[in-house]
């Protein structure tokens, strides 16, 4: 059985800039909840562009990504985009219509689906993201949280097996925190977070991978990484408090 | 310069929407066949700044502000056919939205601004940037560019309410190029400083012809010119007052001017004069003329003052041979 | 500087808000022809729309207050022009006509735009096959009209907050750069949302 998300030996550069990505890999498992950690600048945004293949350099460039075993290529683009659901940093961006409705039914409609099909996914999506009936809303009345959750339906309508959140938990209050983190349980599909919340990795990821300056520094079980303490600090992230009172049991 | 509704007659509205039209036609061809879908989300974004942008004030005196108009800014930007379908969004949110604007008189105001300003604007620029090498020659060709098609919209604008027979061409004209010819000063400020803003901060997003219109066709400089043309003779050439009435004459020929609004003011309107004071067209060419002069020379010791001697030979000139 | 365009009161509930958006697009429209028609020589025509449109706002439950704002707010574009219009034989009665039949344009399309969303007149403009360019346009100018314009005004505070002379110059200068930062930040995010787009499949 392939992995839901393969990454072998990748690398990327900005144009004449510096290396963003010096030979990344690692694979995650389909139905695994993975955390993507590292300081400002690792290059975790960058890694995960690729897994929608939105950096057009990045197709011809070296390394590979598989998605559910097949390489993600020009000629496959389109179907990764749909099987690998990305939720950006910036709600704002990613909400980009006039109504909660049609930006929801903008990646069904790109599907080809037919009017009531649409709709059904719409409702299905707000319902999963646990914001029935907000059809007629403008975005720019909703709150973050709630854009958030916007922007979650509308990955979830396209019907994707992988979500790749970027910093989903950034700019919530902590209700909204509790509630998202609550949300995410409830999706039982493959899901890989990048974040600065290392409580949200400890509660929701049973693994994680550490990225710094472009490679990754350190992978495996939350709680074992998490707790080695000099390989935190070393990286500019710290030992999460949830793990400072873990008892041996 | 936007026209509220009920100021225009119907054969200036219709003659003025199918000039829009036209060129509203004409610069979504454009885009469709030059614009590379990555810049398609930029048109929307660029309407919402020129929207945002217009709403900041710049103080003048005693509490009155200025305030951005952006069509050269648009077109310096983003390039004439994007700048043209950028302003005319603008338009049409404020008509629709705000009721800024009359929707009867939107084919007006869209071609006053949108494509007059735009695309004529844009032509100056253009040509005096061509003219004058460097950052120099960008920021002096802008502001000139921007003073001259906010008086151009003006007299556009002014030859339409007197092509309705709302107001008297002698009163109109120089009472709205007047004024516009101190708001453009206005306007060519804020365009130079912006443009100077952007060029130190991202000298690359001056370069819109690469990004949004990599090949300009003959054709299409034709067509816009000949939208041009159109528009002034018909609106404008009152100005000459032995020519016919070009548009008076077609409207006769379709039936159009006995169906409309009765008008108001028996006709034929007496000779334009205003007691007092004697007009010519003459005297109005002259005042265009010296005031253009002037408006040549203030933008260029602003683009001096803007961009001192050693920043002369910058690296956001244009790349040879455009 | 007009602040108040959130759509405050497109989305309350009443007979004429809920009325078809392409309904209210047209009556609107034929309201505003049939004004700007209408023979001058007969004002009772006039006094008929303007009742037509005070029952209409009656309906419409917007209050009264707000209506009458937004109209005033526009008075002066209208008449700047028309006092144009008094420099002539015959100017005062023009000048009336002019004013009373733009007002009442005025208030049509005050009323059409406070009750209808504006997604929905769009909508409606797809429908009666409006280019996609520009809907698309259209579409993402409203969606980040209050995004930009709230941008705006955090850098204009921040500006304020750290300017302690009101030198003209400097002035200028620093509204300069909030212009210049306003299109630079919509050019980036321009980008972002380019990508948005992709990921969700677009073509």
């Amino acid at each position: 059985m392939s992995a839901a998300i393969e990454v072998r030996d990748l690398r990327f550069r900005y144009g004449e800039g510096t290396e963003a990505l010096r030979g990344v890999s690692f694979s995650i498992a389909e139905g695994e909840c993975v955390g993507l950690i590292g300081p400002n600048g690792a290059g975790k945004s960058t890694l995960l562009l690729h897994l929608n293949g939105l950096l057009p350099e990045s197709l011809k460039g070296e390394g590979s990504v598989f998605v559910d075993g097949s390489p993600v290529t020009a000629d496959t683009l389109h179907e990764v985009r749909r099987k690998v659901g990305l939720l950006f940093q910036d709600a704002n961006d990613q909400l980009f219509c006039p109504t909660v409705f049609e930006d929801v039914a903008f990646g069904p409609q790109q599907l080809g689906l037919s009017e009531a099909e649409i709709r059904e996914r719409v409702t299905q999506a707000l319902a999963r993201a646990g914001i029935p009936g907000f059809e007629a809303r403008a975005p720019h009345h909703l709150s973050v949280g709630e854009k958030r959750r916007v922007c979650l339906a509308g990955v979830l309508a396209c019907d994707p097996s992988i979500l790749v959140l970027d910093e989903p938990s950034s700019s919530l209050d902590p209700r909204g925190r509790r509630e998202l983190k609550e949300l995410l349980r409830q999706i039982p599909i493959t899901k890989l977070i990048a974040t600065h919340d290392l409580e949200l990795v400890v509660e929701l990821c049973s693994r994680v991978i550490v990225l710094d300056e472009g490679s990754v520094v350190a992978q495996g079980p939350t709680v074992e990484v998490l707790s080695d303490e000099e390989l935190m600090l070393r990286h500019n992230l710290e030992k999460p408090h949830a793990l400072r009172h873990l008892h041996p049991h | 310069m936007h026209i509220p509704d009920g100021f225009l007659d119907t054969k200036t509205a219709v003659a003025a929407g199918a000039l829009a039209v036209a060129g509203m036609g004409l610069a979504l061809r454009q885009a469709r066949a030059h614009l590379p879908p990555r810049r398609v989300p930029l048109l929307g974004l660029a309407a919402a700044f020129v929207f945002a942008a217009q709403m900041i004030n710049f103080p003048v005196a005693g509490g009155t502000s200025g305030h951005l108009i952006g069509a050269v800014l648009a077109a310096v930007l983003l390039g004439p056919s994007a700048a043209v379908i950028v302003i005319s969004a603008v338009l049409i949110v404020q008509c629709l939205m705000f009721a800024d604007g009359g929707i009867s008189a939107l084919g007006a105001n869209i071609f006053n601004m949108a494509v007059l300003g735009g695309v004529g604007g844009w032509a100056i620029y253009h040509l005096v940037s061509r003219a004058v090498k460097g950052l120099f020659g960008r920021v002096l060709a802008a502001a000139f560019a921007a003073w001259c098609s906010t008086v151009i919209a003006s007299v556009a604008c002014a030859g339409e309410l007197a092509s309705s027979h709302t107001v008297r061409f002698s009163v109109v004209l120089p009472a709205m190029a007047g004024i516009h010819m101190l708001i453009g000063v206005g306007e060519a400020l804020i365009t130079a400083l912006v443009l100077v803003a952007i060029a130190r901060a991202r000298p690359e997003l001056l370069q819109p012809d690469e990004a949004t219109e990599p090949r300009r066709s003959y054709g299409a400089v034709v067509a816009y010119g000949g939208l041009i043309a159109l528009g002034l003779a018909l609106f404008v050439s009152p100005l000459a007052s032995r020519w016919p009435d070009g548009l008076e004459r077609a409207a006769e020929a379709l039936g159009f001017k006995a169906k409309a609004a009765a008008p108001i003011l028996p006709a034929p309107i007496p000779e334009y004069e205003v007691p007092g004071i004697h007009w010519s067209a003459l005297g109005t060419a002259i005042a265009g003329a010296v005031g253009t002069i002037v408006a040549f020379v203030m933008a260029w010791l602003l683009a001096r003052v803007l961009v001192p001697n050693t920043r002369r030979e910058d690296t956001a000139s244009p790349p040879g041979g455009r | 500087m007009r602040h108040d365009f959130l759509d405050r009161y497109s989305r309350l509930d009443s007979p004429i808000h809920r009325l078809p958006p392409a309904v209210k697009l047209v009556s609107a429209l034929a309201l505003v022809l049939a004004v700007v028609l209408l023979p001058p020589s007969r004002p009772v025509l006039l006094a008929a729309v303007a009742v037509v449109l005070l029952v209409v706002a009656g309906l419409s439950r917007i209050p009264w207050p707000a209506l009458l704002w937004r109209v005033i707010l526009l008075e002066p574009f209208v008449l700047g022009v028309a006092i144009l219009a008094l420099f002539q034989p015959g100017g005062w009665r023009l000048f009336l006509i002019l004013v009373a039949r733009s007002t009442l344009c005025l208030l049509t399309m005050v009323l059409l735009s406070n009750t209808t969303p504006f997604a929905d007149l769009l909508r409606v403009l797809k429908a009666w096959r409006m280019p996609a360019l520009l809907v698309t346009t259209l579409s993402l100018m409203y969606r980040y009209l209050f995004v930009l314009v709230d941008e705006a005004q955090r850098m204009q505070r921040a500006r304020a907050s750290r300017t302690f002379t009101p030198r003209r110059r400097r002035a200028w200068r620093a509204m300069a750069t909030v212009v210049s930062q306003l299109f630079i930040r919509s050019s980036e995010r321009a980008e972002r949302i380019y990508a948005a787009m992709c990921a969700r499949g677009w073509r």
